[in-house]
């Protein structure tokens, strides 16, 4: 008999949102996980930070997984997270890796955290009885927390953890426990797993005022604080009550808030000669939310020395907040705060822009902390017997972000890269898990997607009649109110209850086997559970529930313990009872008409498209293609390898695309899975994800070529902006930065006397009616430009003309070298341009010296335009075509931002590369894996799951006003003409239920909420049958 | 720029000279039919579809009668196109409740030649049986109503109609010009290319338009206009709480009348008479029990406010909701007054424009923030 091949496992060491990414793909294409964390939860960063921009909300449930999504828990992320397939390890440290590709041994150490989570059931008397009292990390010392506590205040289940250091041993807690959940003698536990693949995704620390010396300096006032304890004063859970952000000295109203940027970064004599990329932003933002949450009397300055908002959609977002929300941004560096004698906090600065000093006094100053990158690199390194870069990070492959250089099978993703955003965690998240499965799809493993115990084949066609199990906590503290005889006798009464059973305690085995038993004997086909901690034993309970036979759909389980005690004192018993009881009789009137609902199959075909053959389109070819998927290429010109493939020799940081690019393109055709389509357009498509037809049309010779296809991706890049401004196209020496650079690689351009150029940024860009958007890669250009310009000729003397520099994160070096090699960087503003003369056919540039405060006049042997990055214009045809959006610029509009950068709301269409927004090679071949994992993780299954809960169409009532296909956020819904009626695609419905809120009489309704369920809900509720008393 | 052509006509020779004109746009091929009121053999005036010129002669587009509001009519003929031009006489609130309709898919006006009448006003059905029993004639309701007059013995125009902002209709290609056009003359105003086609194609031959027709079609929307704010201020400080509302309500009895009377109603069938609302035995005895008694049928001012929810963003106040319910209560100001505030806070008006889209027919990331709680 052949050996059962095992499952492939990876270890995700970090559980920060980059490491949860990575996981919830695994899981999704059928691996297992072992995801750690050395701190006490999961979240890292993000757990503090309520709200992201641009939408000012947190979107983190925008991460849950889209296949195999009842596998999954499906609520807020911000709560806690469940997967089928994904162990979650918290407050575990890796103490050694041994082994290597598809053979890791791993040692984790299993710190004591003292409370027992399985048995603790929140109720938190331990707390109250604790008295020691420290300082709350969490909330970063602004609120106090006793030595056992609950590490995130929004977890659902908390995990309880006892702080072995403050903690006085007093047994306080033990006593007043009444589950026993207590040990203060746990002792940290060793364990070996072994598995197939790792993923670091640590994290990164931050730059704060305990730990490092400059930041300290500023740090004279509890009212100067980090941007993260900001993130906690802004928030519900942190210090922020009633519209009111509190100054962390004395609670009253912080009204003048200033931020200051650039701390602990780009800071030369402290060795940290980079920029930490997303301060900027989030000082922007934690300045819009400032003015919302505390009050349009609030005043917010950012004291910045450049406003960094390259990314997609951030110059928006910025001018917004300028122009709507009235953040006021001061180009200076604040050298020192000065705590007045009245507690205020002066800072002295010299505002460019009218050339004055100014002293200035707020309540609260914020120091922008930024990213210290380099820090657990070296232990990694070590760790996992890796080699360091010259730069001190853990070394990659070339090109690659995510893999480890030298190690089969090892990747990293999130923060701990360096300096990276949400949006990038993101991707690299996903692209580190594809890098993975790629990997183990290599080895002799074997994946599984699934319940532990399969869903019963049963066909309900009886009568409702619901099951309700009530757990009693074991006569635990929590279910003393219980009057479980009145309990039993009320629901017993009830028209379509079939069985009631009181279970001593649920957490037990015998429990678990006693409600077996009872369920496979109740004759009932809908089940209510009552437990205490339902999303913590909410996938067991389901399992119960399916062994005994019932439809997952038809099992409820709701939190017993917690709703019932809203409000209601603990003395009052009958009160809680009735409570309980109303609750229950609530959630069996939403089961009693809910059919049972399936999952539905649809066969998926396995080959993928690819719009766009640059580097981005092949790189997911590629990827896909080694991992046995079928994938046809199609490009719009003659040449397979876009803009940097056959354009960009060499990159600043010593990359070559061309050459890259011709390597790439002998593989793509050498390669039997992949077709290419030359000289070729995708003209139309049809269908939905799993079943694509499109039909391609071929420019060369007319013929059309129709593929069926189960998913595409777009990677159709950009080019060069074009320009008309400051005499472009009216002297030969006026050029663009990439024909400047070009013509210097030919060897067409002689510096050897010459004595001026002159670079002007952001030609045509960041302006309205212009290009809005930064493109991120010129200010990379002109200081690779600058830099070979001034090793030709030293002599040379090179102008760059900036609005804001945007050398972000580790380019940031670039720009330091350009200054030590002498280029001169004069700041202009939109409202004072340089002016372009042209002079007997030679450009003659005039502008403002921004510190000298003169006007300077120049005629420069070179002038260099930097204008931009453009899309495609063939976008339109085909978002149009494929039913997704563009954005305002032109380029494609992903699902969010943040969370889902590679994805559109309508599912089967992924994006990657230029054609998401402009971006560096790195980044672009980043995306491109990871769009190519989001397509395989579909593809690969063979067939696409649909949602239990999906809407429909009750054709008889619909009047075809097709409302429903207008609101429907997914384009879920189509009309169908020939046969005149509304169609909906299950595999896109989220099941939001827009349509079913447009539709006026239920033509569109979301399978498992009818209206008529929901109007017995509330008709429960509304049903005073009882009197409740809820004096406290 | 509208163009006019004018009408002479002797008393009592208004319908004849106008019939003449419908005639010649059959005769001419510029329509292939014609849907206006005519007088039926058995007394009242109904909307006929007419496609020979032989039998225009009863058309009576004045006639102050609204049986229907035709904008139900217009859908049906256009819901799915003919092909066949069709030239449709209706008044403001039936050519407003069409442009609605439109927008919901349930009518096409691209074969559509909308001509449009000046309405001072519509009696009850009933109540124009009687008008006309006392030799009550459109000429001499429009020459009394110009003079403010449209009271007969014990009746008087519909109270919607009193309030009507709209007497000349918006959005139509042809308009039939009772106001301003002096006594013995109509003209009749060409106000677009289609118009103009359809009018020079019958024959006719252009004028100047009547001065002061402005000026008095102002005057009769601003008096309109203050007797409605008079309505919407009494009846909202009538109907302050739910019992207030529900005692106006008192006698209905979900005959559902005035949802199908209703133009911008559209649903085929009413979720109110879907199994939504089919309720159990046990529903009925547990509601009777929370209060002792319940009073049947129920769901009453339920089916009102959800009406409320459902159409009072397209309500054009043409009033049949009240001229259908046969116990006599004024539905009309339930909607007034709710589809004012409602259409104000999407700063939307019904019937104003086809390309106008409808409030929660499309989505702006930006709007309604104080109720969804998001940052701008």
């Amino acid at each position: 008999m052949a050996e059962k091949k095992p499952t492939g496992t990876v270890l995700v060491a970090g559980a920060g949102i980059s490491g949860i990414k990575a996981a919830i793909e695994l899981a999704e294409t059928g691996y297992q996980v072992l995801l750690t964390d050395a701190s006490t939860q999961v979240g890292g960063i993000l757990a503090k930070l309520d709200y992201q921009f641009p939408s000012d909300h947190c979107g983190m449930c925008r991460m849950l997984p889209m296949v195999g999504r009842e596998y999954s828990s499906e609520y807020c992320m911000r709560k806690s997270l469940y997967h089928e397939n994904i162990e979650i390890l918290p407050f575990t440290e890796i103490a050694g890796i041994e082994g290597d590709g598809g053979n890791y041994k791993v040692e984790l150490k299993r710190r004591a955290r003292y409370v027992n989570p399985v048995v603790c059931n929140e109720l938190g008397k331990c707390i109250d009885a604790c008295p020691v009292e420290v300082e709350d990390e969490f909330n970063h010392g602004l609120t106090m927390r006793k030595a056992i506590y609950k590490p995130i205040p929004h977890n659902v289940p908390q995990m309880l953890i006892i702080d072995k250091q403050a903690c006085t041993e007093c047994g306080e807690c033990v006593n007043v426990c009444s589950t026993g959940a207590i040990n203060l003698g746990a002792e940290d536990e060793l364990e070996t797993r072994e598995v197939h693949s790792i993923i670091l995704a640590s994290g990164v620390k931050l730059y704060n005022t305990k730990e490092f010396e400059d930041a300290k300096s500023y740090a004279v006032s509890p009212d100067v604080v980090t941007s993260l304890a900001f993130e906690r004063m802004l928030s519900g859970t942190g210090t922020y009550q009633h519209g009111v952000i509190k100054r962390p000295s004395d609670g009253k109203p912080a009204k003048k808030i200033a931020w200051i940027q650039c701390m602990g970064s780009r800071n030369r004599r402290q060795n940290r000669d980079y920029c930490s990329s997303v301060c900027c932003m989030f000082a922007l933002k934690e300045a819009v939310l400032a003015k919302d949450k505390g009050g349009p009397d609030i005043e917010t300055t950012i004291f910045y020395m450049d406003m960094r908002t390259f990314g997609k959609s951030f110059q928006q977002y910025k001018e917004n907040a300028v122009e709507e929300h009235g953040v006021k941004l001061v180009r200076c560096r604040v050298q020192e705060i000065v705590r007045q004698p009245d507690g205020s906090l002066q800072i002295r600065y010299f505002d460019p822009l009218t050339n004055e000093f100014f002293f200035e006094y707020y309540d609260v100053v914020v120091l922008s902390t930024g990213q210290v990158p380099f820090e657990d690199h070296k232990k990694w390194a070590e760790l996992t017997g890796t080699a360091l870069s010259p730069q001190n990070l853990l070394a990659t492959e070339p090109y690659s972000k995510v893999r480890l250089a030298g190690k089969q099978g090892m990747f990293m993703c999130g923060s701990l890269m360096g300096l990276t955003d949400i949006s990038e965690s993101m991707s690299s998240g996903i692209a580190a898990a594809g890098e993975a499965t790629s990997f183990l799809s290599g080895l002799d493993v074997d994946k599984r997607i699934g319940y532990t115990t399969p869903e019963p084949k049963t066909s309900d066609r009886g009568k409702p009649k619901v099951a309700v199990l009530v757990c009693k906590c074991g006569e635990l503290a929590g279910a003393e109110g219980l009057d479980t005889k009145l309990l039993e006798s009320e629901l017993n009464m009830l028209n379509g209850v079939g069985a009631v059973h009181i279970v001593e305690s649920m957490c037990s085995d015998e429990g678990q086997e006693e409600a077996l038993e009872v369920l496979k004997n109740s004759g009932c086909n809908r089940l209510l559970i009552g437990a205490c901690q339902p999303y913590m034993y909410r996938s067991q309970l389901k399992d119960i529930a399916r062994k005994a036979g019932f439809n997952s759909s038809l099992v409820q389980v709701f939190d017993f313990l917690g709703i019932s005690r809203r409000g209601i004192h603990e003395d009052d018993k009958l009160s809680w009872t009735r409570r309980a009881i109303k609750e229950i009789k609530a959630d069996i009137a939403m089961m009693k008409e809910k059919p049972a609902l399936h999952v539905q199959s649809q066969p998926i075909n396995d080959t993928a498209l690819v719009v766009g053959g640059g580097i981005s389109g092949m790189h997911s070819a590629l990827s896909l293609a080694n991992r046995g998927v079928p994938v046809h290429i199609v490009e719009k010109s003659s040449e397979l390898g876009g803009f940097a493939g056959n354009n960009i020799t060499a990159t600043i940081d010593g990359l070559a695309p061309v050459e890259m690019a011709k390597d790439m393109k002998l593989k793509v055709f050498e390669n039997k899975k992949i077709t290419v389509h030359l000289n070729a357009e995708v003209e139309k498509t049809e269908g939905t994800l799993g079943a694509f037809d499109s039909k391609i049309v071929s420019s060369e010779n007319g013929e059309n070529t129709y593929l069926h296809h189960g998913a595409a991706i777009m990677a159709t890049g950009g080019h060069e902006g074009a320009t008309d401004e400051y005499g472009y196209g009216q002297a030969d020496n006026i050029m663009t930065q990439f024909e400047f650079k070009k013509a210097l690689e030919q060897g067409d351009v002689d510096l050897s006397e010459a004595e001026d150029v002159v670079m002007i940024q952001c030609v045509g860009s960041r302006e309205k009616d212009k290009r809005q958007y930064c493109s991120r890669i010129c200010c990379m250009w002109a200081m690779a430009n600058a830099l070979k310009i001034k090793e030709k000729n030293p002599d040379t003397r090179v102008f760059i003309l900036y609005r804001d520099i945007m050398t972000y994160g580790f380019l940031e070096q670039y720009y330091t070298r350009a200054r030590l090699a002498g280029v001169i960087f004069v700041s202009y503003e939109l409202d004072s341009k340089p002016e372009v003369e042209i002079v007997d056919g030679k450009p003659v540039i005039k502008f403002t010296e921004s510190v000298l405060n003169a006007p300077v006049e120049l005629s420069p042997d070179y002038l260099l335009l930097s204008t931009g990055v453009d899309p495609e214009e063939s976008n339109a045809n085909l978002a149009s075509t494929f039913k997704v959006e563009l954005t305002k610029d032109g380029f494609f509009q992903e699902a969010d931002s943040k969370w889902r950068p590679v994805e559109f709301n309508h599912i089967g269409t992924f994006l990657a590369g230029v054609a998401h927004s402009p971006m560096p090679l790195p980044d672009a071949i980043m995306q491109a894996e990871a769009a190519a994992q989001k397509t395989f993780t579909y593809l690969s299954g063979g067939e696409v799951q649909t949602a239990r809960m999906t809407s429909s169409v009750k054709d008889a009532l619909c009047v075809r006003c097709q409302r429903c296909i207008v609101v429907c956020p997914f384009e879920a819904r189509s009309y169908n003409e020939m046969e005149n009626i509304i169609e909906v695609d299950a595999a896109a419905c989220q099941g939001c239920g827009m349509c079913a809120v447009a539709c006026r009489n239920n033509a569109a309704e979301v399978s498992g909420w009818s209206d008529r369920q929901l109007m017995s809900v509330i008709d429960e509720k509304l049903s005073d049958d009882f009197e409740l008393s809820t004096t406290k | 720029m509208s163009k006019y052509i004018q009408l002479a006509y002797t008393k009592g020779e208004l319908n004849t000279q106008l019939s003449e004109l419908f005639a010649s746009m059959l005769e001419n091929k510029a329509v292939d039919a014609i849907l206006a009121p005519m007088t039926q053999p058995k007394k009242g005036v109904m909307q006929t579809l007419v496609t020979s010129k032989d039998n225009v002669k009863e058309i009576d587009p004045f006639a102050p009668v609204m049986p229907v509001n035709s904008a139900k009519i217009a859908s049906s003929l256009t819901t799915s196109p003919s092909g066949k031009k069709i030239a449709m006489v209706l008044r403001s609130c039936e050519v407003r409740a069409l442009v609605e309709l439109v927008k919901l898919k349930q009518a096409d006006l691209d074969d559509v030649v909308l001509i449009g009448i000046d309405c001072l006003g519509r009696y009850e059905n009933t109540d124009f049986l009687k008008f006309q029993a006392k030799e009550g004639t459109s000429e001499s309701f429009l020459e009394n109503a110009m003079a403010g007059k449209t009271e007969g013995d014990g009746f008087d125009v519909a109270g919607a109609c009193k309030v009507c902002e709209y007497p000349v209709a918006p959005n139509v290609d042809i308009n039939l010009c009772a106001i301003g056009s002096g006594s013995g003359s109509l003209f009749i105003e060409a106000l677009t290319e289609k118009g103009e086609e359809v009018l020079s194609a019958a024959g006719a031959k252009f004028v100047n338009g009547p001065s002061g027709r402005q000026d008095a079609v102002g005057k009769i929307a601003k008096e309109r206009s203050e007797a409605r704010n008079a309505l919407f201020e009494s009846y909202r400080s009538e109907t302050g709480s739910f019992d207030a509302l529900d005692d106006k309500l008192a006698a209905c009895i979900n005959c559902y009348n005035c949802r199908v009377a209703c133009p911008v109603c559209y649903c085929k069938e009413c979720v109110f008479v879907t199994d939504t609302f089919r309720h159990k035995g046990e529903q009925f005895i547990g509601w009777a029990d929370n209060k002792g008694s319940l009073r049947m049928p129920t769901d009453t001012s339920f089916y009102h406010l959800t009406r409320i929810t459902h159409m009072a963003a397209f309500c054009v106040g043409c009033g049949q909701c009240t001229s259908a319910c046969p116990n006599d209560i004024d539905v009309m100001p339930i909607f007034r007054t709710s589809a004012q505030k409602i259409q104000d806070r999407f700063e939307y008006l019904a019937g104003r424009s086809v390309d106008e889209p409808q409030p929660l027919s499309v989505f702006d990331s930006d709007e309604l923030m104080e109720v969804t709680g998001q940052v701008k």
